[in-house]
């Protein structure tokens, strides 16, 4: 079965980030031999003085497919991790939701795109938690940090919210590359443009620095804007990591 | 540049798309720290933007060490 995991509220100014912890927690889940973990993507939650946060109020999800048996073993696992790697001060959230069982996705996908702009209360997340039926629970601190673990799932559930963690790597000769080369990659589901159109074929693309995707209807997509100023016969540009700021 | 706001922090005049203000910011602060990948939003990886001790707010970003030392 397929599971959602999603942590919040893990590091201070000092410490490893969110997203590096919810790297180690999917591969422990594979080194533990509990199934396969899929891409980390990132959600942006709104920012409020009212609400703490270090420093920019963002989530981690990951997807996993999993044996049935190994539910309650994964979310013991997933507890005492947060126990022991969050940072000091930090206020952890795990929530975690199989699927398959999830009644009312589009509640969770509602309370997720509430928390991009409004102030949430852990009672409310707590009382949709339960609702639900979903595991959410707190692990330190005021444990502020369930708002954007279930937040988190509901907009990974959505599909169209948030960055992948990572940068994607591409063999590239002078920069250069192809859309059919990056269309090949694992990571990357499909190419399309800013404006949404796909994007296939040979068309040569110039690549920025550190280029990333983001989740577009459930995929992992590499935008891409026309190229400007670049020598004949290319195409397309990676998108500037400052127009991916607003997924 | 800078401001000091009403809850006495500095936050950066420039507001949140400010690409080149934040990167002349930055190279002239002596404790820029850039932040995990995944929450690098700017090109240029030295910019303020990119700064583990930026903090995002509604509007802007908040200096964190500005609460830890004189600032930058």
């Amino acid at each position: 079965m397929r599971i959602l995991i999603c942590i919040d509220d893990t590091d201070n100014l000092e410490s490893r980030g969110t997203g590096a912890l919810a790297s180690q927690m999917a591969e422990e889940l594979e080194e533990n031999g509990w199934g396969k973990s899929s891409f980390i993507t990132r959600h942006q939650l709104f920012v409020h003085p009212d609400i703490p946060y270090t420093s920019h109020n963002s989530s981690m999800c990951f997807a996993a497919d999993i044996d049935d048996i190994y539910l309650e073993s994964i979310i013991g696992y997933a507890s005492d991790f947060l126990v022991r790697e969050s940072a000091v001060g930090s206020d952890p959230g795990l929530c975690v939701v199989t699927l398959d069982r999830l009644e009312s996705p589009d509640l969770l996908i509602a309370f997720g795109r509430k928390a991009k702009e409004s102030v949430l209360t852990m009672e409310e997340a707590y009382d949709l938690a339960e609702h639900l039926g979903i595991h959410l629970s707190d692990h330190g601190g005021t444990g502020q940090g369930i708002i954007g673990a279930l937040a988190g799932i509901g907009l990974r559930l959505s599909g169209n919210d948030g960055r992948l963690k990572g940068a994607i790597k591409i063999k590239a000769l002078n920069g250069m590359t192809s859309v059919d080369d990056i269309c090949a990659l694992p990571e990357v589901d499909e190419v399309r443009s800013l404006c949404g159109a796909e994007v296939k074929g040979p068309d040569v693309v110039k690549l920025g620095e550190k280029p990333k995707t983001v989740l577009l209807d459930g995929k992992s997509v590499f935008l891409v804007v026309p190229a400007e100023g670049a020598a004949d016969g290319v195409h397309w540009q990676s998108c500037p990591r400052q127009l991916l700021k607003k997924y | 540049m800078w401001q000091i706001n009403a809850y006495g922090e500095k936050e950066f005049l420039g507001g949140s798309e400010d690409w080149g203000g934040a990167v002349l910011a930055a190279a002239q602060c002596h404790l820029f720290r850039p932040d995990v990948e995944e929450e690098m939003v700017a090109d240029e990886v030295i910019s303020c933007y990119n700064c583990r001790y930026r903090r995002w707010t509604a509007a802007s970003f908040t200096c964190s060490m500005h609460e830890r030392t004189s600032g930058c």
